[in-house]
């Protein structure tokens, strides 16, 4: 297991790699941010944005499931988060785009009453360009390493 | 259509019923923890049953916006959110809605024709419970 106790500052982890395909951009802004540049390939081209893009809402739970899939292989004991400091949505995605994942740890501190401690990290999906297109500044949780008995 | 210059008042609107099956398939796809996929598990879990990812509620949150706000304001998208909270924890059969309010309007500098509006929203349960709240960076055209 590694608990909080095993993050260090400056620490950057690997989260591994997704290519989006125009039915996930399709399927998610349908179901939950329907707007043409989102949902229309015909109308999104004739946007500001010249082709389908991705919600920037979608490209966040991307990056979340990498996060996911990257503290199971390290089998990584997070408990949730209570929130976010900052998310910026730097450039648009594409169908076809090949987002990789990345954290750096940029601060952590002990929980005062529960066993548990904090972790602030800076998220990023770099594109196949090597373009940020979104970073997330957030807090996440993990358990204590437990006290071994005397 | 509401311009830069129009927006001001507290804004209430959306009704969203969170279902059990909904928060599995987006925790299937997005974020498969126990404590999102599985009654049991999330039973035996600090939650005491299924509660629904924290970035499914920011999409839950998103169509709500879609819905109501996006079709009557003159925006051109967003920049992201800052100062993003979970707040409580989000059941099946819960149903959310929202209230937004002007924190600040920035003019750009570089484009007269758009300014920055900085949103703040709570979204609440049906027990008036605010279970999420952030400050969205929203791109409006100037009139």
């Amino acid at each position: 297991m590694k608990y909080w106790e095993d993050f260090a500052v400056g620490e950057i982890i690997e989260l591994g790699s997704h290519t989006i395909t125009e039915a996930e951009v399709l399927a998610f802004a349908r179901q939950f941010d329907p707007q043409p540049f989102h949902t229309d390939p015909e109308a999104a081209r004739r946007s500001i944005f010249g082709g389908l893009i991705a919600s920037g809402w979608h490209t966040c739970g991307l990056l979340m499931r990498l996060s996911v899939d990257a503290n199971r292989r390290e089998e990584a004991a997070a408990t949730g988060s209570p929130g976010l400091d900052s998310c910026r949505w730097l450039r648009p995605v594409r169908p076809g785009d090949t987002l990789t994942g990345r954290t750096e740890v940029l601060e952590t501190w002990p929980s005062r009453s529960k066993p548990i401690g904090f972790i602030r990290r800076r998220n990023e999906l770099i594109n196949q360009q090597g373009e940020v297109v979104v970073a997330v500044v957030g807090i996440t949780m993990y358990q204590r390493r437990p006290a071994v008995a005397a | 259509m509401k311009y830069f210059e129009q927006v001001g008042d507290v804004m209430r609107f959306g009704r969203y019923e969170v279902t059990r099956d909904e928060i599995i398939e987006y925790a299937r796809q997005f974020d498969p923890q126990p404590f999102h996929l599985d009654e049991e598990a999330a039973k035996a879990s600090m939650f005491g049953g299924l509660i629904a990812s924290g970035w499914h509620t920011g999409a839950m949150f998103i169509r709500m916006v879609v819905e109501h706000m996006t079709p009557v304001h003159a925006t051109t998208g967003a920049m992201g959110f800052d100062d993003l909270k979970w707040l409580k924890p989000v059941r099946p059969g819960d149903v959310l809605s929202v209230e937004s309010e002007i924190r600040e309007k920035i003019e750009s500098r570089s484009r007269p024709d758009r300014g920055t509006v900085k949103i703040e929203s709570r979204i609440s349960n049906q027990r008036g419970e605010v279970v999420m709240s952030l400050v969205s960076l929203v791109i409006y055209l100037r009139r």
